[in-house]
């Protein structure tokens, strides 16, 4: 019979029980520490932070030359650097304001195009229309302040670090690269590791927040919006400069993010 | 409660409404106050399950931060399953947890409870006791089921067996339901419960 198996003392049948009770008492407790973590998190850093001078980086690394002398490099190429908060949705937050940013200088219109259209495409996929709808009209909102003359930097910043729509943002644009993701899963299914499908890895990875960002979301990300992203990794690796990956890798790059392990900020070229 | 949050909830608490599967009285979802940070949610047990014919009551809670952190979802109705606690209601399911997605909603929370008690995961268990028995004795985990589906939950099969066994233990001071969680444990064997509960 197999359930002599279930030990008929009363230890273990006390044991089922606490067990229980205590798996969601930990639970608890371990909800309760991630939210005072990101609470001091919150509280210490911006969503997205004001420019500053790119030397800001070499009080960081102070004895440490090897990442010496990659500022020392980044310094040659890059004036400013903005920092955005370290919650998972860095990449995607980081991505969302130079995004916008560099569109006082480039072409709007193109752009609020295909931001436009993004909607029609997910919703083909599949994406529920009603959620869908909340965060791209959202999203629609922020990017068409760009539009208005008194926009300024300051009122991107205002808006960016307002949860209400900064988090907008943000979902919109992990649901953007879902698509493209899933649109191409052919593709991409190449790039991922474990036993798991697109759509999987997108529910699991991709749309939830403060999931952190790989290559893959970079190049989905990028892919799906047309926009060139090059991203300066500042690592330990040999090399004396803070090597560049351009995605998607034939694209001029439109904005710039410097990555740091676990980490990306947005980067102003000289 | 941030304007956001109650704002999202009240165009949730529409689409339900209009939704198919309250017309197939599948799901059900009510207001408990007028803040909308907190509603009754009711699933019909799924046909072909040991929950057919049962509905499920859970309370539903709304975070501050919602839709960008999930909502908070617990069975209020007592139920023998493998990723439910049998004695907290508490869920594991992970939707409610890390891979919440602010696209989703409340419908679709309610679905993929739904689903989950379709299609158990005794692998990641919230009930250890539970998740036993359904992996090393499938057929006592579905008669264990059907039968808490038909104390708690409005069920139509009764099982004259149980319901003997139950019986024997509250005519000796036993409460019922503390009679039920034992025998369930002890896969009905009335020995063991007994010697579980008074040792």
């Amino acid at each position: 019979m197999a359930d002599d198996n279930i030990e008929p003392d009363q230890a273990s049948f006390d044991k089922g029980y606490s067990e229980d009770a205590n798996q969601v008492n930990q639970d608890d407790l371990i909800l309760q520490q991630s939210k005072n973590i990101e609470k001091e998190i919150s509280d210490s850093i911006m969503l997205v932070g004001d420019k500053e001078d790119i030397m800001v980086l070499e009080q960081q690394y102070i004895g440490d030359e090897v990442y010496k002398g990659k500022v020392k490099d980044l310094a040659r190429k890059y004036s400013n650097l903005r920092r955005t908060r370290p919650d998972g949705n860095c990449f995607f937050r980081s991505f969302g304001f130079a995004l916008l940013e560099s569109l006082y200088h480039l072409e709007f219109n193109s752009f609020r195009l295909i931001a436009e259209k993004s909607k029609d495409k997910l919703l083909e996929l599949g994406f529920q229309k009603f959620t869908l709808e909340d965060f791209h009209d959202q999203f629609m909102e922020v990017v068409n302040l760009i539009s208005k003359p008194e926009t300024n930097e300051d009122t991107l910043v205002e808006v960016f670090n307002n949860k209400d729509y900064s988090d907008y943002v943000v979902v919109y644009l992990r649901l953007i690269a879902s698509g493209q993701l899933q649109q191409d899963a052919d593709f991409y299914q190449n790039f991922i590791e474990g036993n798991r499908t697109v759509f999987e890895f997108c529910r699991q990875e991709v749309e939830p927040m403060f999931k952190e960002s790989d290559h893959i979301h970079i190049i989905a990300l990028s892919t799906a919006l047309d926009v060139g992203v090059r991203v300066r990794y500042m690592d330990r690796g040999d090399s004396t400069e803070a090597i560049a990956h351009d995605f998607p890798e034939d694209k001029p790059p439109q904005i710039h993010l410097l990555y740091r392990p676990g980490h990306y900020d947005i980067l102003y070229p000289l | 409660m941030a304007n956001i949050a109650a704002q999202r909830i009240k165009r949730e608490f529409k689409e339900v409404i209009k939704s198919e599967e309250v017309a197939k009285c599948a799901i059900k979802l009510e207001l408990i106050d007028d803040n909308y940070t907190e509603l009754k949610g009711e699933i019909a047990g799924p046909p072909d399950t040991p929950y057919e014919g049962g509905n499920f009551v859970l309370e539903i809670k709304v975070p501050e931060t919602y839709p960008f952190n999930p909502p908070k979802v617990k069975f209020l109705t007592k139920i023998w399953h493998p990723n439910i606690s049998s004695v907290t209601g508490a869920i594991c399911l992970d939707i409610l947890k890390d891979q919440w997605a602010a696209a989703m909603t409340l419908r679709t929370v309610l679905l993929s409870l739904q689903a989950l008690m379709a299609a158990a995961e005794p692998d990641d268990p919230q009930d250890a006791v539970v998740a036993k028995q359904y992996k090393e004795n499938p057929e006592m985990f579905t008669l264990t089921a059907r039968h808490w589906t038909n104390v708690y939950a409005g069920g139509p099969s009764k099982n004259p067996d149980f319901d003997s066994k139950i019986q024997r233990l509250t005519d000796m001071g036993v409460m019922s339901h503390d009679a039920r969680v034992a025998l369930s444990t002890y896969n009905w064997e009335l020995e063991r419960a007994t010697e579980a509960i008074f040792t």
